[in-house]
């Protein structure tokens, strides 16, 4: 069930009356509705995956109970690495069994072996990747007494398992969500009205702008060997920025639906092409991704080695994307795709500016030359790791890069030269400007302070893009993580 | 060691490796208040920190770290 589908609308409708109506009278009619409603969601493409979900919750809120209990350092130590093991290992076996052993019977290939690959037909549970990095999280802060282990079960499932979030995010820290639903929630009407405004923002982006985008980025793709370099480099641009609005607007449709239940999940996209270096996109970027990797990957690795100073950071670094790359999915197109944003932060590290961070013509109506010359070249950076990201073999996105810088780069570019890109083009514009103007914004679309036309103008000019441009889509592309 | 002179040594340290010295160093001092001080920056100052002092840090002793107060108290308590 997707968030821009009429059976959602449905369910959503129903959850809501229930809600702030019928069960409203505890916290603890609440939530219990919230968990039966998020499990009923979770459960509606297919029941079995339940199973999966369940197992994790139970598993690790049992786990960090005899962690937290366990006096004996060594004991604590093992009980986590258990935890570890039995949580990745779930997830390696539904994302990446077949991976390792095609790649494992490859290497034997090398050495003469005729072993075959059959894959296992492995039906991937949706958002296992999300959920298991929630609780896995919530185990490693229960052993670094982060947080105290919680004693409600029913609380800690609806953590898990709460709708607008559990197919794709945002990775939310039990320590923050938990206290939000402790108490009684009486409906707030500012927090509601904001959240339906991000939810109108993230349609625009998905419908508007993802589908559009993809509309022209499939062909491209589909077809590469047969195009121009230009072609190729324009087709990969509309990729990068299809990702994004398909990302973020369902990140700010889960946040705003969350919204409309009075709870604030955490921001994970803030403007991230707006940045001038590596470092700052990724604090902007998939945040929640972003930071559950800094405390639980590199922080741990980085102090590991702090002994070999920026080499042992760059390590840390390439070794953390490697993973940000793999989470995304058993593929050595995603290994790369991290790869390269790894490498990308090796001149920061050398040069120290790192830590340089800064908004984008902060106090100014418009960028200076220097940051919109880095902020493009970042942006085709970004582009060349998108093209690892969308293809569907690393030798397929080698091929693609060398066509681009191929003679044929220098065409005219006779594909985009007709009135529906320039559309598109027109569309992308309008929203990133929109973008631009609240980069320093708790969202993309906070405009409450905004007069009353003004708001309505922008209201009704969405719905009107909408109607004219809106595609409607079965899928995200972060579903399959 | 007096606290006073652990404050001073950790000034140092600080001004070293951050390459400026526009903040004070007060028991509320935190990371977001200095400018260039985020996780990556962080190590190296634990590093650092570590040698001066001829101390071991523990991971988990960083992570329940909130400010600069905090800091000097478990370097305190490490030596």
């Amino acid at each position: 069930m997707i968030f821009n589908s009429y059976e959602f609308i449905v369910f959503f409708t129903l959850v809501f009356i229930l809600y702030w109506f019928v069960l409203d009278k505890t916290s603890k009619t609440q939530n219990s509705l919230l968990l039966i409603a998020s499990l009923v969601f979770f459960g509606w493409t297919d029941w079995r995956f339940l199973i999966v979900l369940i197992f994790n919750i139970l598993f690790n809120y049992f786990l960090a109970k005899k962690i937290y209990k366990e006096n004996k350092e060594k004991i604590k130590i093992r009980i986590l690495w258990i935890g570890i093991i039995i949580n990745v290992g779930v997830l390696g076996y539904y994302k990446y069994f077949n991976f390792f052993y095609e790649n494992f019977v490859d290497v034997f290939h090398v050495f003469g072996s005729d072993l075959t690959f059959s894959p296992l037909q492995i039906i991937i549970p949706l958002g296992i990747s999300f959920f298991t990095f929630q609780t896995l999280g919530y185990i490693l802060d229960v052993f670094y007494e982060e947080v105290e282990p919680y004693s409600d079960i029913l609380l800690f499932s609806t953590y898990v398992t709460f709708f607008p979030k559990i197919l794709s995010g945002p990775i939310e820290r039990a320590q923050k969500f938990i206290p939000q639903i402790v108490n009684k929630r009486t409906f707030n009407y500012n927090m509601a009205v904001d959240g339906l405004r991000q939810i109108l923002w993230g349609v625009f982006a998905k419908m508007v702008i993802a589908e559009n985008c993809a509309e022209i980025v499939n062909p491209i793709f589909n077809n590469y060997q047969n195009e121009s370099g230009n072609t190729l480099l324009i087709g990969a641009s509309f990729y990068a920025i299809q990702l994004y609005a398909d990302f973020s607007g369902y990140s700010n449709m889960a946040i705003g639906v969350s919204k409309l239940f009075g709870i604030d999940l955490m921001r994970n996209f803030a403007t991230p092409f707006f940045s001038t270096n590596i470092s700052d996109f990724w604090r902007k970027w998939h945040m929640s991704l972003t930071t559950w990797m800094m405390d639980y990957i590199f922080t741990p690795l980085s102090f590991t080695l702090r002994r070999f100073k920026k080499l042992g950071l760059i390590f840390s670094i390439i070794l953390t994307f490697l993973i940000v790359g793999l989470w995304h999915g058993a593929n050595w197109t995603f290994v790369v795709f991290g790869a390269l944003h790894g490498i990308y932060f090796i001149p920061l590290v050398l040069t120290g500016s790192m830590n340089k961070s800064s908004i984008v013509a902060k106090d100014r109506f418009l960028p200076s030359l220097v940051e919109i010359i880095k902020m493009a070249s970042l942006f085709y950076l970004i582009t060349l790791t998108s093209i690892f990201f969308r293809s569907k073999q690393v030798s397929d996105a080698i091929e693609y890069i060398q066509i681009i810088f191929s003679k044929s780069l220098f065409s005219y570019p006779v594909a985009f030269i007709n009135a529906n890109v320039f559309s598109v083009i027109f569309l992308i514009f309008i929203y990133f400007t929109i973008e631009w103007f609240h980069r320093t914004k708790s969202h993309d679309f906070e405009i409450s302070n905004k007069p009353v036309y003004v708001r309505w103008t922008l209201y009704i000019g969405l719905f009107v893009f909408l109607i004219l441009f809106g595609k409607s889509s079965d899928t995200f592309i972060y579903f399959q993580f | 060691m007096e606290r006073t002179t652990i404050i001073e040594k950790i000034k140092i340290t600080l001004t070293h490796v951050l390459g400026h010295e526009n903040f004070e160093l007060t028991d509320d001092l935190t990371a977001k208040d200095v400018d260039g001080w985020d996780s990556l920056s962080h190590m190296m100052i634990i590093t650092k920190i570590e040698e001066e002092f001829k101390i071991t840090f523990k991971l988990r002793d960083l992570n329940k770290l909130n400010n600069m107060g905090s800091l000097i108290s478990l370097v305190q308590s490490k030596l």
